[in-house]
């Protein structure tokens, strides 16, 4: 393991990134935004050394470095991603990543989420309401209902049927942990090791049963494309990792985010073609991925500093999605807002296979079944809790209804 | 050199001289044509640079690939039963130009 140096790779020119060193992961934590605020302002491609990492945090820049992907490649050295869950596409550059992106085929795709998917998710919908439900008024909404409801929804459609919505959210939640322990844990890289070894010992248990009789799963998909096993093994468990969160907390932020303003919520429930705006103005703003790293294959100016060769970079989403010269009043949650591309989903290459998914499972399906579950929804005496700049969410969610 | 024409919705139009293979999409995406996003980098994934294509230009294109058909259903402006393409499927090819309404939306 190559450890992080706490210094930029040396690059001392006029030109260097600033250095902002004031910046503290646990703030980031907390509320990142104020950060982001003042990087985007002062130092918007910074050194920042608690990180180990260039970040940059303009809209622009963020979406020049996903248009280029031959200068800002995906391939990182010393990834703990690709230690936790092994060398999936994400970390690909084309044309390795293509091979591996076109194996998942039509499963993930528009055609197949509403002859099979939109389905299930409507039949988890009712399950999960129905138990969060019986949990009484006052239950937390993130781990009540939107958790379980992702978990179910991904482990269905990868086709983990030796598997249950539990283990998906164990296995999940302690590769992600890997793939951020930046501290090198040994505790938190035995726990990744031991869902990676589960996932493993799924997938052997499951390539033959599919090989024989092929369904509509993306497990059944790779296995049909004939991906090697090892590739096999690292995209399941990079899509375990990015496709359980994700849908889980854009529906945790929309619920939170229209709980909070019920002139927009009384609008989105006269107006059901809202849902899609107000689930895409959740992603905006918290975009669920606040940041994904990269690495310069050269030097390159980037936001008036030049970063060297093989600089690694932390693209942030989170910031550039809350940038004033892409969007007005950008801090609010605004569904009203003049409509504009934004980046939560990322761009090129590597644009989230899960989109649709995403946007079917939470803003078709889920958000419009909650509200129609508890007309009085609203949030509870118990204060919400979001955290997370990597990754960011509800904490918790407790809701109350009559 | 062949060349794609984008008509705005407000009546301004831009022309570029391009290589016959280049998509529509991405002759627009690396002139900065407004209107034309290309979210998902040419893959059929996004549907952010759908377009609508003059009539006199229609002739020449292929049919649309199965996965461009589902995606021209997931566009933020109407679908024209026609006209609409995605700007990342098509290209000059052997045609000597192309001519193209951009939407009033995208997202």
């Amino acid at each position: 393991m190559t450890p992080l140096s706490a210094s930029p790779p040396v690059h001392a020119g006029e030109h260097a990134a600033p250095v902002a060193d004031w910046v503290r992961i646990e703030d980031l934590y907390t509320n990142p935004y104020p950060i982001y605020r003042r990087l985007r302002e002062e130092a918007p491609v910074a050194w920042v050394p608690s990180v180990g990492r260039y970040l940059v945090t303009r809209y622009a820049d963020c979406h020049w470095i996903e248009q280029d992907a031959e200068t800002f490649s995906a391939n990182e050295d010393g990834s703990l991603m690709k230690r936790a869950m092994g060398h999936s596409m994400l970390r690909k550059d084309d044309p390795e990543h293509q091979v591996d992106r076109a194996a998942y085929g039509p499963v993930l795709r528009p055609k197949a989420i509403k002859e099979t998917w939109t389905a299930i998710f409507e039949k988890n919908a009712e399950k999960y309401l129905d138990a969060f439900e019986a949990q009484g008024s006052g239950a937390d909404l993130h781990l009540g209902f939107a958790a379980p409801f992702a978990a179910e929804n991904l482990r269905e459609i990868m086709g983990f049927r030796n598997a249950t919505k539990d283990d998906m959210q164990r296995w999940s939640q302690t590769m992600i942990d890997g793939t951020g322990n930046y501290a090198d844990d040994p505790e938190v890289w035995a726990k990744s090791a031991a869902s990676s070894a589960e996932v493993d010992a799924a997938i052997d248990e499951l390539v033959p049963v599919l090989r024989a009789d092929p369904d509509a799963t993306l497990l059944s998909a790779v296995v049909g494309a004939g991906l090697p096993l090892e590739a096999i093994r690292a995209n399941m468990k990079m899509t375990i990792g990015g496709g359980l969160n994700e849908p889980r907390d854009v529906l945790g932020t929309a619920a939170w985010a229209l709980l909070s303003s019920p002139g927009q919520l009384a609008q989105v429930l006269a107006d059901p073609a809202l849902w899609a705006t107000a689930f895409e103005e959740a992603v905006r703003w918290v975009a669920p991925i606040g940041m994904y790293p990269r690495q310069t294959t050269r030097e390159v100016a980037l936001g008036g500093a030049t970063l060297p060769r093989g600089a690694r970079i932390g693209v942030v989403l989170g910031a550039a999605n809350r940038d004033p010269e892409q969007f007005d009043d950008p801090e609010t949650y605004n569904i009203n807002r003049e409509k504009k591309p934004h980046l939560a989903f990322g761009g090129g290459a590597h644009f989230c296979a899960g989109t649709w998914v995403a946007r079917t499972s939470v803003a078709n399906v889920a958000l419009p079944r909650l509200f129609e579950r508890f007309p009085q929804l609203r949030l509870a005496d118990r204060p919400a809790r979001e955290g997370g700049w990597v990754f960011r969410g509800m904490l918790e969610l407790p809701v109350a209804w009559n | 050199m062949p060349s794609i024409t984008y008509f705005q919705p407000d009546g301004t139009h831009t022309t570029l001289d391009v290589d016959p293979a280049t998509s529509v999409m991405r002759a627009a995406v690396n002139a900065g044509v407004p209107g034309i996003i290309g979210e998902c980098g040419g893959q059929a994934m996004c549907a952010t640079c759908h377009v609508y294509v003059r009539p006199e230009s229609l002739s020449g294109l292929p049919e649309p690939s199965e996965d461009e058909e589902e995606m021209l259903d997931c566009t933020a402006a109407p679908r024209h039963p026609a006209r609409s393409r995605l700007g990342c499927q098509i290209a000059c090819g052997e045609a000597d130009a192309l001519a193209v309404d951009v939407p009033t939306d995208q997202v």
